[in-house]
């Protein structure tokens, strides 16, 4: 069968004020009809622009310099504007990563249905909206001829991006390009968006190219991969080779720095050292040797060719790794056994350091702008209870909107509880006085999610670590000074860094910053909110195995807030899951992981990604099901009965009681638990064991 | 309670001209840090009509001010013998009704335009930024009427009161000084309490409460400095706008009254001689207006990129 | 879009009451108060004694400022002695002419303006881009008044092509059957205000250019003539109705250096009259007046706008 699309060497440059960037390099692959291709790789390495090449839509400055791309047999390259319009849309349809930015905010969705439609197809403005109900309804939105009216503003973020694949569908082009689809989304909506491109790719016989950064999406969807790095393709096979015999190093150190694959051992994740090269001058060698642990004078001063050793297993690497015909794996083994032992051995539980107890936050919904009465109150916390205790790290995960920030908000003072109480070291803070409570600031520190945003970009590194110091007004001058340049060494920066100022920083240095400042108090709390999800793989395995290090090192203890179910399962010892306000389990990390009992947190596990095909290919369940209900008009009872596969009459109707489950501290709040309850907890708190 | 959804690692995919931007500078490690000032000089200097706008600032500011040392004369008494001369060597640009020499007078009334459009929008903005300062930090019900009063004044014709001021204010350049950044301040309000209220949410204000620093540090050593650049744009703007109210008021009869004079009203004076196409004077007074009036536009359009760090990374 | 509206109408109850307060202190700015303000400054004290009981000027701040608004409310803005007329009547003549011209002006501008902004915007940095910048920098830094003064010598004294005074009718339809007369005074509006819109529009576009919903456009295979109008157009246009309200004061501050340049006997030229009569009764009763166009302008604008954005209308 003759492939649908072939790249031959593309190269595509950028013209920035700098010089010309490089972005794609002499990319080639193919595609047949119904297969999906992933690329995968980090920020920058080219991935969006060998997608947006393809569509001829490169951004101001872009251009293709070379090579060539055939749909069909047909030339792309050279056709003139308007033949290309004729392909883009009819015969190629591109979704995007933001489907709120990308659909056009004052247009109905209808109408931009339809306009792709009329585009491409010789039909009435009547035919073009009924073409663009069909794919409505084609893609799962419900309630179709009421919607097709409505803005985007109007859909929630899965639905709105339902619509651009409707959009991108519309014309029934043979290939779709998915750029970072569901990297806007929350889990459980990105398993129904995977699924949907999935299941409209087999029933329309289309192939589809799946961009993404998330190697756990690659593994169950695509048939083969495409791994980019630094413009160019390192390596390229079929999904279940590349991840069960990666044959390039950079392949091979992805996988180990993914904390879910390392979370079983508790080893020390891998982290590629450094940053990928500078596109503008690229290096002569092998574009990964400056970050490669294998890498010799050859692959310095020689660029390695794609060569295979097997039909349809393609890399770039004088030096492959993996057990094909070389045995020396010992190597890595070896390299990564010595640092891993030391830091791993935590610092030993002790007692309750944190206790939040039957926490209650509101926000006022208001309306009108002289006299701002309440028309009602959003429930953003709703009687949460959980205790940290020291040198423990407590994972809490759940998708936006599930109130798991403003818990961390609600620890470090940022926000005031409605109700309840939070006591650290059994001190009540909301109790201590002003003076005490600055005080008291000092053991609970916070580390961001956006460290761009977090540190002030009119100061300098060294400036920002002092201030905490400062304002506690704690030693004189030069101790302070001191001490800035002890946690650099600490965190890993050099100490020059503390003259830079924030936008000079790299975003894995930034987060760095940012943690090493929230350490400048001496704290025996962090709380950190979502502290490597801006991050890419490799960088986010340097970020997390430098705070499990300081973790030891300090003694410290963790509230650590964040989405990825893989990278909490690594760091902590105990989880809580939270749904729309209330925490509907919470138990050990591995308990909650093998044995979850809450319908939610089962659903929550089976929609996460996971980079092994196997395990993917294997999943049954649907996830979960449906939206995220409003938190200003919550459901009755259980939260979660609305997507509850299991839900009765009794959920809508009774809240349902926390009960015990096997495993210490193990607590769920549900009528239908996945296994069989040990007895009732009155609350979370009171039942544990302290 | 707005919950980021989970930010993209990979994102910079899609806006491409940052992630081409990463591409080109990863780690800058070596780079030595310059200071900020210096870097925002350098996206200054690559603006080369906001250069030229510098350029002739300094030129006009030394024309009106060390020029009368230079080019010496009379310009209180009136000197009859020159009525009206045409221009020549002894007159570069003629003189005017009352024969004083042109050159003189654009000097002696640019020194007046150039110190009242100054101080005017010096004093418009310093106000109009502590108000907007303070009208976004208390927030609530306060900064609701604060912000109307702004709208209010906002919706004033303000020329129309600068005119009731200058009728009811005897004027002077001091009152109208007062007069012109009376009516221009709310502009610089409403623009910095906005700048305020997205500050005062920013995360770097809320690291100062978590480590337990006070309201009043975020404000002076954070929102403050960060503010600043929205200022002194501002105030650039403003300088020009003084500098041309003045001349409207100068046209209408309401500007430095004489025998001292501004660009404004010279030209009001030379306009009564149209019909004798006594062209040296309205061309060069106009002309001087319209070009440090452009000038200032440039140097502020330069000064708001310069100020915004996402221009300066690099 | 109900709420908005509501929350919008409330504001302009609240601005338009401070706007009274501030035009009436204004009133008393005056030295020797407002009685000195109707009579002149030279009046005798007696004089001002005798009024001021007369007309309540005696009473409380409040019970004053109670009343004078009572007084604007039925449209009665007090007897002009310098013009020996009710200022309602003064005013009420020459609002229309104000209007008319700074509504043809400003359409003539903006019809220029938005369009020429969309080229820029498209062709950025082309030279056609450069030389419409430059001459927008210059109409943006140019004086209203010596816009018309130039535009007056050049074509009404040297070419004889236009006369130099606008229509001197005192009907709407007089004024609009005078065409020519009344070209350079629209010319000299309509150069300021495209000098302003263009660079607004401009700007509107290019923001609007690189978003994300223009590649999506482009990713339909739509063409770029179709994503400009069929997508960008719309998207800026909403931004510029905004500013538009805002620019309304100037708009109408503007109308006093035209209509003294061209003789145009609009409001403009009544205020201008009243100044150099010091006459503030009747320039206070024009601020206030044309303020509160001004209010409902933006109000209008403002409404404009939620219509234009569902993202309003729908919220």
């Amino acid at each position: 069968m003759a492939p649908l699309l072939e790249v031959n060497d593309l190269r595509t440059q950028i013209k920035l004020r700098e010089g010309v960037v490089h972005a794609v390099d002499g990319v080639s692959f193919q595609l047949e009809p119904g297969e999906t291709l992933g690329i995968v790789g980090e920020s920058g390495c080219g991935k969006t622009m060998t997608a947006l090449s393809i569509m001829n839509l490169l951004p101001t400055g872009g251009h293709i310099a070379g090579g060539s791309i055939k749909l069909n047999g047909q030339e792309l390259t050279t056709l003139s504007d308007e033949q290309m319009r004729n392909i883009r849309g009819n015969e190629i349809g591109m979704i995007f990563q933001d489907p709120l930015t990308s659909l056009n905010p004052t247009m109905t969705v209808g109408k931009q249905i339809a306009e792709a439609v009329a585009l491409h197809r010789e039909v009435s403005r009547e035919q073009a909206m009924d073409r663009a109900a069909e794919v409505l309804d084609l893609v799962g939105i419900p309630r179709v001829r009421e919607r097709i009216k409505e803005y985007p503003h109007q859909f929630s973020g899965g639905m709105r991006q339902r619509v651009m694949i409707a959009m991108a569908l519309a014309c029934e082009p043979k290939l779709l390009i998915a750029d970072e689809p569901t990297t806007a989304l929350d889990v459980t909506i990105q398993k129904q968006i995977l699924e949907l491109i999935d299941d409209l790719r087999i029933r329309l016989g289309m192939s589809v190219i799946l961009v993404t950064h998330d190697l756990g999406v690659i593994a169950g969807r695509a048939d083969r991969v495409a791994v980019m790095y630094a413009g160019r393709i390192s390596e390229t096979t079929d999904t279940d080779t590349l991840f069960n015999r990666p044959r390039h190093p950079y392949t091979e150190a992805l996988f180990q720095a993914l904390p879910d694959k390392a979370a079983d051992a508790g080893e020390r994740l891998y982290s590629i050292p450094g940053l990928p090269p500078d596109l503008v001058n690229p290096p002569a060698g092998c574009r990964f040797a400056a970050r490669c642990r294998y890498a010799v004078d050859r692959c310095r001063a020689e660029e390695p060719q794609l060569v295979s050793e097997v039909a349809g297993h393609e890399f770039r690497c004088f030096y492959p790794v993996g057990p094909s015909e070389r045995t020396d794996t010992g190597r890595l083994a070896t390299y990564n056994a010595a640092p891993a032992e030391a830091a791993l051995a935590g610092p030993g539980i002790g007692d309750v350091l944190l206790d939040v107890s039957h926490l209650v936050k509101d926000y006022a919904v208001t309306k009108g702008a002289v006299l701002q009465r309440r028309v009602g109150w959003l429930s953003a916390v709703a009687d949460v209870n959980f205790t940290i205790r020291s040198g423990e790290t407590f994972g809490l995960v759940g998708e936006s909107g599930c109130g798991k920030s403003t818990i961390g908000k609600l620890v470090v003072g940022l926000e005031k509880p409605t109700s309840g109480s939070i006591s650290f070291e059994g001190k009540d803070l909301a109790k201590s006085s002003a003076r005490e409570y600055r005080r008291e600031r000092r053991n609970i520190q916070l580390m961001f999610q956006d460290s761009y945003a977090s540190l002030d970009p009119r100061m300098r590194a060294g400036t920002l670590l002092r201030e905490p110091l400062v304002i506690q007004r704690l030693g004189s001058k030069q101790e302070q000074l001191k001490k800035v340049a002890e946690m650099l060494d600490k965190v890993g920066l050099p100490r020059t860094a503390a003259d830079r100022y924030p936008h000079e920083f790299s975003g894995g240095q930034r987060q760095r910053l940012g943690f090493a400042r929230a350490l400048m108090l001496q704290p025996e709390l962090i709380v950190a909110d979502e502290p490597v999800s801006a991050l890419d793989v490799s960088i986010q395995a340097q970020v997390l195995n430098m705070m499990k290090e300081l973790q030891h090192d300090l003694g410290l203890t963790y509230l650590f807030i964040s989405h990825d179910l893989g990278v909490v399962r690594y760091l902590s010892d105990k989880i809580g899951v939270m749904y729309l306000g209330k925490l509907v389990e919470v138990g050990p990390a591995e308990e909650v992981y093998l044995r979850p009992a809450h319908p939610y947190t089962k659903g929550l596990l089976d929609s996460a990604p996971v980079a092994d095909p196997g395990a993917e290919k294997a999943k049954v369940s649907e996830g979960v099901t449906g939206e995220l209900p409003s938190a200003i008009h919550p459901p009755s009872g259980c939260r979660f009965r609305t997507r509850c596969p299991f839900a009765q009459a009794i959920c809508a109707d009774v809240e349902p009681p926390v009960q015990r489950f096997a495993g210490e501290g193990h607590l769920a709040a549900c009528h239908f638990p996945l296994q069989t309850a040990l007895g009732d907890a009155v609350t979370a708190s009171a039942a544990l064991p302290e | 309670m707005a919950m980021m959804p989970h930010a993209d690692p990979a994102g910079a995919g899609t806006l491409i001209p940052e992630a081409a931007q990463d591409l080109a500078t990863p780690g800058q490690s070596e780079a030595k840090s310059r200071s900020m000032f210096r870097r925002g000089w350098e996206v200054f200097a690559e603006n080369k009509l906001a250069l030229a706008g510098l350029g002739f600032v300094i030129f006009i500011l030394l024309f009106c001010f060390v020029g009368p040392h230079i080019y010496v004369t009379p310009q209180v008494t009136v000197q009859t013998q020159n009525y009206m001369c045409h221009p020549s060597s002894a007159h570069l640009l003629g003189c005017d009704d009352l024969g004083y020499d042109v050159v003189g007078r654009l000097m002696v009334g640019g020194q007046n335009s150039l110190k009242v459009g100054l101080a005017a929008a010096f004093v418009a903005c310093l106000f109009g930024s502590i108000y907007g300062a303070v009208s976004g930090f208390i927030g609530g019900i306060i900064d609701s009427f604060m912000m109307r009063i702004v709208d209010a004044v906002l919706s004033i014709p303000f020329i129309m009161v600068v005119i009731i001021l200058a009728v009811l204010i005897h004027p002077s350049a001091g009152t109208l000084i007062l007069v012109i950044a009376a009516t221009y301040w709310p502009g610089p309000a409403r623009l910095v309490r906005g700048e305020t209220l997205s500050l005062r949410t920013r995360e770097y204000v809320s690291a100062v409460k978590v480590a337990g620093g006070r309201n009043s540090r975020a404000v002076l050593r954070h929102v403050m400095p960060n503010a600043i650049g929205t200022i002194i744009v501002q105030a650039t703007f403003a300088v020009a706008d003084s500098i041309l109210i003045l001349a409207g008021l100068g046209f209408l009869g309401f500007g430095v009254p004489p025998p001292a004079t501004d660009w404004g009203s010279m030209l009001s004076n030379g306009l009564q001689y149209v019909n004798l196409n006594t062209w040296w004077l309205i061309y060069p007074a106009g002309i001087l207006i319209i070009a440090t009036v452009v000038s200032f536009n440039f140097i502020g359009d330069a000064l708001r990129d310069a100020f915004e760090t996402r221009l300066q990374r690099r | 879009m109900t709420g908005y509206l509501i929350r919008r109408l409330l504001q302009t109850i609240v601005v338009t009451v401070i706007v009274t307060i501030i035009t009436f202190l204004l009133l008393h700015l005056v030295p020797g108060g407002e009685v000195r303000a109707i009579l002149g400054v030279r009046a005798s004290p007696v004089e001002v004694r005798t009024y001021s009981k007369e007309w309540g000027f005696d009473q409380p701040l409040y019970v004053q400022y109670g009343k004078w608004l009572w007084q604007m409310l039925h449209g009665n803005f007090g007897f002009d002695l310098k013009q020996n007329a009710p200022v309602s009547t003064l005013i009420w003549a020459a609002l229309p002419r104000t209007i008319v011209l700074a509504f043809i002006g400003t359409g003539v501008g903006l019809l220029i303006g938005i369009p020429l902004g969309i080229l820029q915007a498209v062709r950025r940095h082309s030279v056609a881009d450069n030389v419409l910048t430059g001459i927008a920098f210059v109409g943006y830094g140019s004086p209203t008044f010596l816009v018309g003064l130039l535009l007056v010598q050049w074509f009404a004294v040297n070419l004889h092509i236009f006369p130099p005074f606008a229509p001197q009718a005192t009907s709407i339809g007089g004024i609009l059957s005078d065409p020519v007369a009344l070209i350079l005074p629209v010319a000299t509006y309509a150069f300021v205000a495209y000098a302003l819109w263009s660079r607004y529009m401009r700007s509107s576009v290019m923001d609007n250019i690189v978003q994300d919903y223009v590649r999506t456009a482009r990713s339909k295979g739509a063409s770029e003539r179709r994503v400009l109008w069929g997508h960008i157009f719309r998207n800026s246009l909403i931004s510029i109705v905004t500013l538009l309200g805002l620019q309304l004061p100037v708009i109408i501050g503007g109308a006093i250096f035209i209509e003294v340049v061209f003789n145009y006997p609009g409001m403009g030229l009544l205020f201008y009259d009243a100044a150099l009569n010091t006459d503030i009764q009747l320039m206070l009763a024009i601020t206030v007046l044309t303020t509160l166009i001004t209010i409902l302008g933006n109000l209008l604008a403002d409404i404009g706008y939620a219509m234009l954005d569902p993202r309003v209308r729908y919220a």
